[in-house]
């Protein structure tokens, strides 16, 4: 059974028809790319599976539960964390504070405890404290654990996006344009670390990216819109080689490959 | 540490005595009624404060506190139960309501949750002023009963018929209720607020149920709102509906006005914004319908000099300070 199932996904904004007769499957542990031309309904597609967009038809099943109509918050609950577009990250808080509210879901506030802290509470915080370092460490982020979010760079941001998503024990990661606007070692920093989550935790990805190269490196399968159409679907190496998909994606640029 | 938390014992031990010591040291029934009144708008200043953590700004606080109010005075006056029960249920009743309300409220944003609970408050007063037969209509509530006494070993019988004595039970329960604020702001519910109002998209992706966590802030923040107002039910012993009495719209624009000039920022704002304009336009008394321009003038200096309002005061004052000393100590090193 896939990990995720998107069957027959349709959203309609007025007349315009951003996606259409979608049909995906992500299996666990995948690595999967979801590429296409600006405006072809790729950001429309992960809004829907993350939540903040509900469909005008078809299904989003995950591990065999139909979420279609699930708020985001359930759908975190259940495991899918959503890394935006652009830097969405709690900017008044410190960058270890921003992985403790991705711990949102692993913590509960008794009654009492808003009285008096008392020892176990006390040693819950701590916990929490260690695992979020841990995370911060591995996305390289924790010398600057007390640093204020918004004051980092725009790669060491996006790296904290990351960070507050894997906080929630996600089993799937939504990464919106993970490395759009970011330096060539940035590139392979942040794409190693997708790799090393999948072989080390098994967490799945489903990644929209530009950077067609980086797809091509990252991804194990990749699928192609155009239109809010599925055009292709397959290994990178195929898709690329689909005459239609460079005809769509890459229009008359079809030397440039 | 050890040093850090001495200092705070003693400070709270100070103002513990300070409070205690006021209404003996003022020695005027005047001005410790005028201690009450701040004390209760204290409180509802602090709640409209716990709106104000999740971006809501409300201008019908004294909506609720009218809930807390009338609710308090009628289940004593009607139901014949005790004040110490009823203040407790006045403002549970006002939770509730918030709550009943809170969910179609708290899908608008800005602009129109203003207008919405300004003219939720202005329902109320209207129910209240055409409901002779429960809430005495526009004659008002009338005879409302001071607190039951208690008896307490060793100390003896307490009445509240005195203003002294409402004066400590006042200050008992508001202190006790900001402590509760104090530490909700505090603790895990807190920092998911800070979570929500800092960028909602992401509190909800991970997995933070944004509108149970609104209503549940809704419903705090009025609950206190209707203890302020069953306070001030049995402290005046009458409730009027009309605009310009407790709970009419210029109320509402005050309490604001309070919090915004006292800072709304820290926890100590509304405080410090309530006891200066009040205490300033107690003093202003006469210059009677010009007392509102007076309120006015400090608020605008406020907002003007000190965004972050009186409760930044300290920190302005250093560095106005820092600044007309800098210029001297750079001579001295020249010379």
């Amino acid at each position: 059974m896939p990990l995720l199932e998107i069957r027959n996904l349709g959203k309609r904004f007025g007349g315009l028809a951003a996606v259409s007769e979608l049909d995906l499957d992500v299996g666990r542990g995948e690595i999967f790319g979801l590429i296409g031309p600006n405006g072809a309904g790729k950001t429309t597609v992960l809004n829907m599976v993350g939540g903040t967009l509900l469909p005008t038809s078809g299904k989003i099943i995950f591990r065999g539960e139909d979420i279609t109509k699930f708020p985001p918050y359930r759908r975190a609950q259940r495991g899918i964390a959503r890394v935006f577009q652009r830097d969405v990250l709690f900017r008044s808080l410190t960058v270890l504070e921003n992985v403790l509210a991705g711990f949102h879901l692993s913590s509960r506030t008794g009654f009492t405890e808003i009285f008096f802290k008392g020892p176990s509470t006390r040693r819950q915080e701590k916990a929490l404290r260690e695992k979020a370092m841990e995370i911060l460490q591995f996305v390289r982020l924790d010398r600057q654990a007390d640093e204020m979010a918004v004051n980092l760079p725009h790669g060491n941001q996006r790296a904290l996006c990351l960070a507050i998503a894997l906080a929630t024990q996600a089993q799937l990661l939504l990464l919106d344009e993970p490395i759009t606007g970011m330096g060539g070692e940035e590139i392979e920093a942040m794409m190693s670390m997708i790799r090393t989550l999948r072989e080390e935790r098994g967490i799945t990805s489903v990644v929209v990216e530009h950077n067609i190269r980086a797809v091509t490196g990252l991804c194990d399968r990749v699928a192609v819109l155009d239109y809010g159409r599925k055009i292709a679907e397959g290994s990178p190496k195929e898709v690329v080689e689909n005459p239609e998909v460079i005809e769509a994606y890459l229009g008359v640029e079809e030397d440039a490959i | 540490m050890s040093r850090k938390l001495l200092i705070n014992i003693l400070s709270i031990v100070f103002l513990a005595a300070v409070i205690i010591a006021l209404p003996i040291m003022l020695g005027s029934v005047y001005w410790t009624s005028v201690l009450v009144i701040i004390w209760i708008n204290i409180l509802l200043v602090s709640s409209l404060r716990t709106l104000k953590l999740l971006g809501h700004i409300s201008l019908g606080h004294v909506g609720f506190s009218l809930i807390g109010a009338y609710g308090s005075a009628l289940l004593v006056m009607k139901v014949g139960l005790s004040f110490w029960i009823s203040i407790f249920l006045g403002g549970l009743m006002a939770a509730v309501i918030a709550l009943a309300l809170a969910y179609p409220f708290l899908r608008v944003k800005g602009i129109y949750f203003v207008l919405l609970t300004l003219l939720t408050a202005e329902t109320f007063r209207l129910i209240a002023w055409h409901w002779p037969s429960l809430t005495g209509g526009f004659w008002g509530l009338l005879q409302i009963p001071s607190p039951n006494p208690i008896t307490v070993p060793v100390i003896g019988t307490i009445t509240f018929d005195s203003v002294n004595s409402y004066y400590y039970l006042t200050a008992v329960i508001v202190s006790l209720s900001l402590f509760v604020l104090y530490r909700l702001e505090r603790s895990r519910l807190g920092f998911k607020w800070r979570v929500i109002q800092d960028t909602e998209v992401l509190a909800q992706s991970v997995g933070i149920n944004v509108m149970w966590h609104k209503m549940l802030n809704f419903a705090i923040a009025s609950f206190f709102a209707g203890i302020a107002g069953a306070l001030f039910a049995h402290y005046q012993h009458a409730l009027s509906p009309d605009s310009t009495a407790r709970f009419g719209v210029l109320m509402s624009i005050y309490l604001l006005v309070y919090m915004v000039v006292g800072g709304e920022a820290r926890f100590a704002g509304p405080i410090i914004g309530t006891v200066v304009l009040t205490v300033v336009s107690e003093l202003a008394r006469g210059l009677g319908e010009y007392k509102p321009m007076m309120i006015g003038a400090i608020a605008i200096i406020t907002m003007l000099l000190m965004p972050e309002g009186l409760v930044g005061l300290p920190n302005r004052v250093k560095l106005w300070y820092r600044k007309l000393l800098k210029p001297k100590r750079e001579m001295q090193g020249s010379a």
